[in-house]
């Protein structure tokens, strides 16, 4: 089953004096239980697009369906709304609340969601207690390590089970060991059936994923399964390195 | 409802983590909620006794003082009166009371009390045909007397004939102000009681009361009065009078309290503006964070509406329990108006709400994507910091120079609220040092005398001899007060005579000129206000049916009865008036402590003299010190929070730029110096402009206030120089104090370098 669609999205900056196409007529499709990457160097759309998928950005044309139900149209706030359940988010720079412990940070998605209290507090319990993470529960969130923060960042994403986790660079700050441990994390909750989106720009992150989507210059120059393992011609777009 | 609950979890951590600062905003508005809730209940009658004794006693609105019996049937026909209440006869006697002697005024009353201004009796019973040799007593002139049930009263009748009564009730009466500031004290008497006392006719008055359909037609109905009564007429008094002089000094309290707590509102409101709007600032990354996880707009703004604005009720919560309870604690149950109080209540909400919903809509239209940069502070060099390195300013200071204007919106803000507070400051202190102005120069307040005497059981020229020779003493001018019928206005004012035109006691003429010659007064604002006169004028009063006829030359400052008093030389007044004088006013010389003189002239007389110290309006005032202190507390309380709000954005718009001024050579210390300067550039412009404005203004309004009060403009000072630089010098010095510690530690801290 589809999860996501986008039909010819485009992302266009008006803001400054020249209008900068950030996202260029870009035509994706992601089924449920699939882990896509999407790469590509740096001003290449990536965080654009992911943005506008869960709703963050607006789209300058084209359309975006997610769940069989066409979400481009919707306000500012009805995106709030379906992001609560069905999106989740990873940033790069983790956006831990910094004022609240861990475990609220962790509660706070489902308590929006309408979940009660008690059963928040049983789930924030499983999730921090599957990324080992239980005994930082009332720490707040600068006590933390980078790899904790992230991995605590991933845990409020999945709170709410979402339909969708969208990353953002989730280990483009952290070191390579905190790097493996963030992404082990990710390919468990993979296995167990989580559709993600993923934005980065290395490729060693990207071996993890079934399908790899590069970008460049806000366009789709390439889209395939990591296993087919296609030859390149070297310049990088879906150049794979094990991780293991 | 899921909102609420996830909402909540965030504004709790938010507060936990800046307790300090919500503190600072809740007491800040608690202790101006409660400041406006004492100036209203102040300034609403409350506080004045003559309203709930006016509706106990079925009071009367116009008193009429007769030579002879007056026409009771005309008078009752007049239009707009209901019900009158007597005539009843009234004789003046003096009471001897552990060797002194005060005016008193007996009035023949029935056994069965009046329906019309019946004096409502407080402790023990009215008066009884069977004991005729009792006595019921005014409470406050009981009070004075220290005269309890039972008490034997000896009083001296106008032909010199003693006799004694018993005290039988203490009674409370809305027809005449307290003793001692309204004389002759009152006591009521049977009527056959009185005719055995006082029995010659022609040694006595007849008094009437005039109950009316409408309080507001008392002016036409005394007028009427006047013109039907003619000569007969002694004296009138009106429920206005009565009031006003049962009114303490609870008004000019309530009007400081007003304005401190008006202007203190505004402070408090935009300090609380400045606080949200800075938090939401310094928290655009965790609002855009809420936002991508499914938080809306509106949801958002709310959640930042209720965080703030809840400080804000919480303040006014507290302030309205702390305002009411000591209000009830200090001046009773009764005097708490619920709807005024209700109205402060419900506007102080609004306007709180009003505060804190820009910065909460601000925060709601945060995009939601964590990572966009938030508003990064823009700008260019001001012309001030180009000056600066003009003239080869240290490069921190250029650089916080730079920073302080960098943000212009917060920049204003931050010097705005710091200038109120020392505005307020500022006036707080110029009323300070009108009072010690008072206590300094008593003479400006119309008190070169610090000494009353009055001959008591003596001769008046011995006493007057007596205070000649003590050595204290600088000079002694004969006087006398005296109340006079304004025919125009239909009520009676105090004249007050002290001195002779030749040698007169120098009255604080702060218009016109003193008075030269017979014939000439000068007159307190009240009193000008009163007649609609200019000085300049003529005008015509009559006492005890003499005609006084004086001109005007010149306005006093007048602190006594609402300023509604006539100044005159004794040479001015009629023979039968003014010999032999009622008392003798005492200029000490300087550095003579009046309680000395007193202790001395006593002793000499053989405790024969009654000799009274002057009240001082500032000591009468005292209370006006502890509210001044209690203000300032709060102002600098305000500036506090101000101040708190403008350093914390100042650290949070360069937290990512101290890794650079490092890199780029800066020494912690310089790296300080920068921070500290971007504040305390704004806090040093605050607080002068504040000053500036507060003293410039200061004086016109203690005049205005005083104008107002009937005392008249020409009492406010300025505060001293040295009393301005030093609050300046405190105030600059404890704000760079309080902007130094996040400097400092901020300086010092290992600043990762890292996107925001």
């Amino acid at each position: 089953m589809t999860i996501l669609r986008t039909v010819n999205l485009v992302k266009i900056y008006s803001g400054g004096a020249v209008p900068v196409p950030a996202v260029r007529g870009v035509d994706l499709t992601v089924e449920e239980g699939e882990f896509v990457v999407i790469m590509g160097p740096s001003g290449s759309g990536k965080s654009t697009l992911v943005h506008m998928l869960g709703g963050l950005d607006n789209r300058t044309s084209g359309e975006i369906w997610l769940g069989g139900k066409r979400v481009d149209t919707l306000s500012e706030s009805a995106w709030a709304v379906l992001r609560r359940k069905h999106v989740g988010f990873v940033f790069q720079f983790f956006n831990l609340v910094a004022n609240m412990t861990v475990a609220d940070n962790v509660e706070l998605p489902a308590l929006l969601a309408g979940v009660a209290p008690k059963d928040a507090k049983a789930r924030r319990e499983h999730l921090l207690g599957a990324l080992n993470l239980t005994e930082r529960a009332d720490a707040a969130p600068a006590q933390l390590s980078g790899g904790e923060q992230q991995r605590v960042a991933l845990a409020r994403a999945l709170a709410n089970q979402p339909t969708l986790l969208l990353a953002d660079e989730p280990t483009g700050n952290l070191d390579s060991r905190n790097t493996r441990d963030v992404l082990r994390l990710l390919s468990e909750v993979h296995k167990d059936g989580q559709t993600i989106v993923m934005v980065t720009h290395d490729a060693r992150v990207a071996s993890l994923a079934d399908r790899c989507v590069s970008l460049l210059d806000g366009e789709i120059v390439d889209d395939g399964r990591i296993s087919r393992r296609r030859s390149g011609g070297g310049s990088g777009a879906g150049e794979v390195i094990e991780l293991r | 409802m899921s909102a609420v609950r996830a909402g909540n979890r965030w504004i709790r951590a938010d507060l936990l983590a800046r307790r300090g600062q919500a503190t600072l905003t809740v007491l800040a508005i608690a202790g101006i909620v409660a400041a406006l809730i004492a100036a209203v209940t102040l300034l609403e009658d409350g506080t004045n006794p003559w309203r709930s004794l006016f509706a106990q006693t079925d009071g009367a609105h116009v008193w009429i003082y007769t030579r002879d019996s007056p026409p009771v049937v005309r008078l009752r026909e007049l239009d707009g009166v209901t019900q009158a209440a007597g005539p009843y006869r009234s004789a003046s006697v003096t009471v001897v009371q552990e060797g002194k002697k005060e005016p008193a005024a007996l009035r023949a009353m029935p056994a069965t009390p009046p329906q019309v201004a019946h004096p409502v009796v407080a402790e023990g019973r009215w008066l009884d045909p069977a004991r005729p040799d009792g006595v019921v007593v005014e409470r406050s002139f009981a009070r004075a007397l220290r005269l309890t049930l039972g008490a034997p009263l000896t009083i001296t009748a106008l032909s010199g004939a003693r006799h004694t009564l018993y005290v039988r009730g203490i009674a409370d009466s809305a027809e005449q102000g307290f003793f001692p500031e309204w004389t002759p004290g009152l006591g009521w008497v049977l009527p056959e009681t009185l005719d055995r006392i006082e029995p010659a006719l022609g040694r006595s008055e007849w008094v009437t009361g005039l109950r009316l359909a409408d309080p507001e037609s008392t002016q036409v109905v005394s007028q009427r009065v006047v013109v039907m009564l003619e000569d007969q007429l002694q004296r009138v008094y009106t429920w206005r009078q009565v009031r006003a002089a049962m009114e303490l000094d609870n008004r000019l309290l309530g009007t400081l309290l007003a304005l401190f707590g008006v202007v203190g509102l505004v402070a408090a409101v935009l300090a609380l503006a400045n606080a949200a709007g800075g938090r939401v600032l310094g928290q655009l990354r965790d609002l855009a964070t809420l936002k991508s996880m499914g938080f809306t707009r509106g949801q958002v703004a709310g959640l930042l509406v209720v965080e703030h604005g809840a400080l804000g009720l919480v303040g006014i919560a507290l302030g309205t329990v702390a305002g009411w309870s000591t209000t009830v604690a200090v001046l009773g149950s009764t005097s708490v108006a619920p709807m005024p109080v209700l109205t402060i209540v419900a506007g102080t909400a609004l306007v709180v709400l009003a505060a804190v919903g820009l910065p909460a809509w601000r925060g709601g239209r945060t995009p939601p994507i964590p990572a966009a940069p938030s508003a990064p502070p823009r700008g260019h060099l001001s012309r001030l910091a180009r000056l600066a390195l003009l003239v080869r300013l240290p490069p921190a200071l250029v650089l916080g120079t730079r920073d302080a204007f960098t943000r212009r919106v917060p920049a204003f803000l931050t010097a705005f609220g710091l200038a109120v507070p020392m505005m307020m400051i500022t006036i707080g202190l110029g009323v300070w040092s009108t009072l010690d102005n008072f206590k300094k120069n008593p003479d400006q307040v119309g008190q070169y005398a610090a000494l009353h005497v009055r001959p008591g059981k003596l001769e008046s020229a011995a006493a007057a001899h007596i205070a000649k020779i003590d050595p204290g003493v600088q000079a002694v001018y004969p006087g006398t007060e005296v109340n006079a019928l304004a025919p125009g206005e239909a009520r009676s004012v105090r004249v007050r005579a002290i001195g002779t035109s030749t040698e007169p006691y120098p009255f604080p003429v702060v218009e016109g000129r003193m008075f030269t010659q017979p014939g000439e007064a000068v007159a307190g604002q009240g009193l000008l206000d009163l007649l609609g006169a200019k000085i300049g004028d003529r005008v015509r009063l009559t006492v005890g049916g003499t005609p006084l006829i004086v001109r005007i030359v010149g306005r006093a400052v007048e602190p006594d009865l609402d300023g509604e008093v006539l100044s005159v030389g004794l040479d001015s007044l009629a023979a039968k008036d003014s010999v032999p004088p009622a008392f003798y006013a005492l200029a000490l010389r300087d550095g003579v402590d009046p309680a000395d003189v007193r202790t001395r002239l006593l002793a000499s007389s053989g405790e024969g003299l009654d000799v009274q110290r002057v009240v001082n309006p500032a000591d009468r005032l005292a209370i006006l010190r502890v509210v001044i202190v209690a203000l300032i507390f709060l102002l600098s309380l305000i500036g506090l929070a101000n101040l708190l709000t403008a350093s914390a954005l100042g650290l949070r718009d360069h937290a990512f730029d101290l890794a650079v001024l490092k890199a780029m050579g800066l020494t912690p210390r310089q790296v300080m110096a920068t921070l500290v300067t971007g504040t305390g550039l704004l806090v040093v412009l605050g607080i002068l402009a504040g000053t500036a404005v507060g003293s410039s203004v200061v004086v016109f309004l203690i005049d205005l206030q005083g104008h107002n009060s009937g005392v008249g403009a020409g009492i406010g000072r300025a505060p001293a120089t040295a009393t301005l630089v030093t609050s300046v010098l405190v105030a600059v010095g404890a704000s760079l104090a309080v902007a130094l510690i996040p400097a400092r530690r901020a300086a010092r801290a290992q600043v990762p370098v890292t996107a925001r």
